[in-house]
This record gives structure tokens, sequence and C-alpha cells, in this order.
């Protein structure tokens, strides 16, 4: 197992499975409040690789919650983006 | 002006795009790929007809299709953030802001990862990315690889690799883990495969499922599963092997596996390197929803479908105006039914735009008809109860939307 505690779930953020677990069980949180706490989910992909296996976490350190309550939020921007493209400076 | 704004180049995209364009809309597709296609570029397989299906092939039919009806298509473009405003949305992207009355979400699915130590390191790929490497880019992704994960997607990505002389040695499972999930656990494995057997590209799978329909067989089935695997296309299947760990220094170098029982549980002191220089992880595709979840779109839990998929109707309509769906968005199925999807949407687009004349409303009831069709005669068929999937959101649809007072009790992403 403990091979496992070393593997990087969030590859964007160097989040290991390890971290994300002890966090989920100290707090006890939802997914919002282990990607806030960890940072998992917030680097470049916008969380498109990690975001499974977090929900997955969550589900397996919480007992009482399933797939269908995780109303993990999307936020634009969805894709990475300049701030000139935001700001609609294409030139 | 522009019509329709349709995102997403794949076989739903694009059927959708000629559809609109064909009954007299304006219609810009954008596409985040190099080239307009999807994944649709990336097949290649055997009908149970015998007939093959060529991808790429496919995908050119519809790119001149789309061309010859005006399409504008626009690859290597980004979308960001979709909102609307008043009566047009606006669909932000890596060129700017564009605005139509009309959308089409048609983004496809994305791959469930099993992250699983040493999965960092350079030489470990998605299935999929290996599918992209050999029949969109033909690179050769190494020379003996190993894949972890059993299901259709990797059957069916397994025998591309194979087509394209590349040699896969065994396909094991991941270890059992809350990472994992069911993958990781032989007999739901082995449920999973047999439920989708008639299907799979293996005919030992398929003379298997006569003998093991029960769960007595299904567990002695799995207590006397050979050692050595049965082979699917002639590569190794080990559904009593679990990955521990890649390894390697610089790179793959070989794959840590270990003996399970029939329910995945390691075997202590059987631990067995295999060599290899690729390793393709394999865990299954889920819809791609992001931009429908930030439009506001409702959405539903449908597991048979593939998880949260955007709340929809038979004719591909969301509760939002104006905005339409189609493809993998909507469910998880084969290119075949992705464009008979994008066809449906392309009819309700032009219907709601007062397009058509009176012929389209049989129009749209005949791409409906042919959906149905299709998914009889699918040939892969990545969750196996996907009709009953079907059949819960259009009943959701007929309980929440079917009456016009719309009431807006579902659970919202975006």
């Amino acid at each position: 197992m403990n091979s496992n505690e070393a593997i990087v779930v969030c590859r964007c953020e160097e989040v290991t499975y390890g971290q994300l677990r002890t966090t989920a069980e100290e707090y006890q949180c939802t997914a919002r409040e282990l990607k806030l706490r960890t940072r998992a989910g917030m680097g470049f992909c916008g969380g498109r690789t990690c975001r499974i296996p977090l929900d997955r976490i969550i589900i397996d350190v919480l007992s009482n919650v399933s797939r269908s309550d995780i109303p993990l939020k999307y936020q634009p921007p969805v894709r990475p983006v300049s701030f000139g493209t935001v700001g609609e400076k294409n030139d | 002006m522009i019509d329709v704004i349709v995102i997403g180049a794949g076989p739903a995209g694009l059927a959708g795009a000629i559809t609109c364009a064909s009954s007299g809309l304006k219609v810009m597709v954008i596409d985040e790929f190099i080239k307009p296609g999807g994944r649709l570029i990336g097949q290649l397989h055997q009908e149970l007809s015998g007939e093959w299906w060529n991808g790429i092939k496919e995908s050119e039919r519809l790119h001149q299709e789309a061309l010859k009806q005006s399409v504008d298509i626009r690859s290597g473009v980004s979308v960001y953030n979709l909102e609307k405003d008043d009566d047009l949305w606006n669909v932000h992207t890596s060129i700017g802001t564009l605005t139509a009355p009309f959308v089409l979400a048609a983004t496809g699915a994305a791959e469930y990862p099993i992250p699983l130590p040493g999965w960092t390191l350079p030489g470990v790929m998605s299935i999929g990315a290996a599918q992209v490497m050999t029949n969109v880019h033909r690179v050769q992704v190494g020379k003996k690889g190993i894949i972890i994960g059993a299901n259709i997607l990797a059957f069916a990505i397994l025998n591309e690799l194979q087509l394209a002389g590349i040699h896969v040695n065994r396909i094991v499972l991941p270890e059992k883990s809350p990472l994992s999930g069911k993958a990781g656990e032989p007999e739901e494995v082995m449920k999973s495969l047999l439920n989708a057997a008639h299907l799979a590209p293996s005919p030992l799978l398929r003379m298997g499922s006569r003998f093991m329909k029960n769960d007595w067989f299904r567990k002695t089935g799995m207590r006397f599963f050979p050692k050595s695997g049965v082979k699917v296309n002639g590569t190794p299947l080990l559904l009593r092997k679990a990955a521990l760990e890649v390894i390697g220094t610089e790179q793959v170098e070989g794959v840590r596996v270990a003996d399970t029982d029939a329910n995945g549980n390691i075997i202590p002191g059987t631990e067995t390197v295999y060599e290899a220089d690729f390793v393709c992880i394999a865990g299954g595709l889920y819809p791609l929803a992001e931009l429908a979840a930030v439009s506001g779109c409702p959405f539903q839990y449908i597991p048979e479908l593939g998880g949260h998929v955007p709340h929809h109707s038979e004719t591909m309509e969301t509760p939002l105006e104006g905005l339409f769906v189609a493809g993998n968005i909507t469910g998880i199925e084969s290119g075949k039914i992705a464009m008979a999807q994008g066809t449906i949407a392309g009819y309700s687009i032009a219907k709601h735009a007062g397009k058509g004349g009176t012929a389209i409303v049989e129009q749209l009831n005949q791409s409906v008809k042919n959906v149905h069709l299709l998914r009889k005669q699918a040939a892969i068929q990545f969750y196996p109860d996907i009709e009953s999937g079907r059949r819960k959101m259009y009943d959701l649809w007929e309980q929440l939307y079917a009456n016009p007072a719309r009431l807006h009790t579902e659970e919202k992403l975006g």
C-alpha cells in the first residue's frame, strides 16, 4: 500500500493519492473542498484527468456519498486560455 | 451571421452540420483538433456483417459532404466558455467570441484514467492515445506493450494496434483499489465482458459466453480461469493478474504484476515482472460535457450512459432554448450512432429554425427510428445497458419538460 500512497493523482499540481486520502479522511469533505485544500484539479488541464479519481476517493472515504451526489462544479474557462484571448485581443 | 455553431467536428457534429446546412441554415463547425473527424479518424474494425468500418474514409466522406454544403469548418480552435445572452448563444473560442441562435454541442467523450505507481513514466499512455498515435499520427507507440484494463474499448484498440503490426504482449487488470473500482475485480470484469460478448471482437469470448450465463458458472469460471489467460486475438487476457506498478528509470521497462483471487485480492508471494516498452491504461469512456455544464444546462446522472449527461430529449434538444446535443456527450456509443444522432439534431434544429417545410417532421421521425435500428445492429457496444439508460433519460424528459410549465428541479452542474 505504501507505493500507492505515492501515486501522483493530479499530474498538473503533483498531488499524491496519500495526500488526497489523508485530507479527505481528516476533513470528511466534498470533492470541491478536497480540490481547494490540495489544489488537485486546479492545474493546466482543468481537472480533466483527475476529476474522476477525485470523485472516487471521496466516494470511498465518505460511505454515504455516491457519484450521483457529486455535482463537482465546472467553471469557465474550460480550456487553458491566455488573458489576451479572454480580453478578446487576438492580434 | 451564423445560424448554427457546432462544437466538435466528429461524426455527430459533422452529420448535424450537414443536415442543418442542407436545410438552408448557415453553419460553422469548430474543433479543437488539427483536422476534422474527431475520434472517427482513429477507428478501424470489422462489422458483424464482415464489412470493414474505416473511420478515416468515413470522416473524409463527411468532411467533403460538409464542404459541399458550404459548412465553414475551423480546426484547431478551442471553446472555453458557452453562455446565452437574450436570444443568442455566445461561444467563446481561442479565435474570439462567435454568436448564433443555435448551438449543437457534440463534444464527445473523455477517458477514465486509472492512476497507478509509475503511470507518469514516458511510455505510459491511455489506450485512446495509443489509437491516435497509431491511426492518426502513424507513430509506432512501441515494440512490446501491455494493456492495463479489460473492456470493449481496449479490445477494439488492441485489434487496431495488431493491424498496424504493433505487438501487445498481455492484457492485465488494474490492482483493485478505490481508484480502479470494478475494473480491478475479475468477476465484475468477466460479467461485463460476457454481457457484451456477442458484440466483442473476440470469437473466444463469444464461445465462453454460452457456458457462463449464470453466476455459478461465472464463479467457477473465474476460479478455474487459466493462469496463462484466454487469448483475445492472440493476446493473452489475464483476468487473474493485477498490475501493481509500472517500472522503469527513464521510461517504461515493464509492469510488476501479482496473481489475484476471483475478487481481485492480491495473493502474496506471486509477484513477477512483465517486460514492456509501452503501457496502455484502458479505463473506459465518459461523456465530455463541460461546455453543457458551464452553459447552465441541467444534468442527469445515468450510469448506463456513462455518468453525468446533459438532459436531452429523443430529438436531441436540451431544456435550454437553442442548445442541442448529439454523440457521446449524450452517452457512450459507437461512431455510427453518433452520426445518426447528429442527423436527428440537425433536423431538430432546422425544425426549430422554421426550415424544411412540412417534410421536416417526417424526416425528424425517420432519423429517430434510424438510431433505434442502428443500435440493434451495433457491432461495438461500450455500455451493455445503453437502451435502458436512453429510456430513463427520455422518461425523465417527459416528466420534467413535456408539460409547458417546465419545472426546473434538476441538478445544475454549471
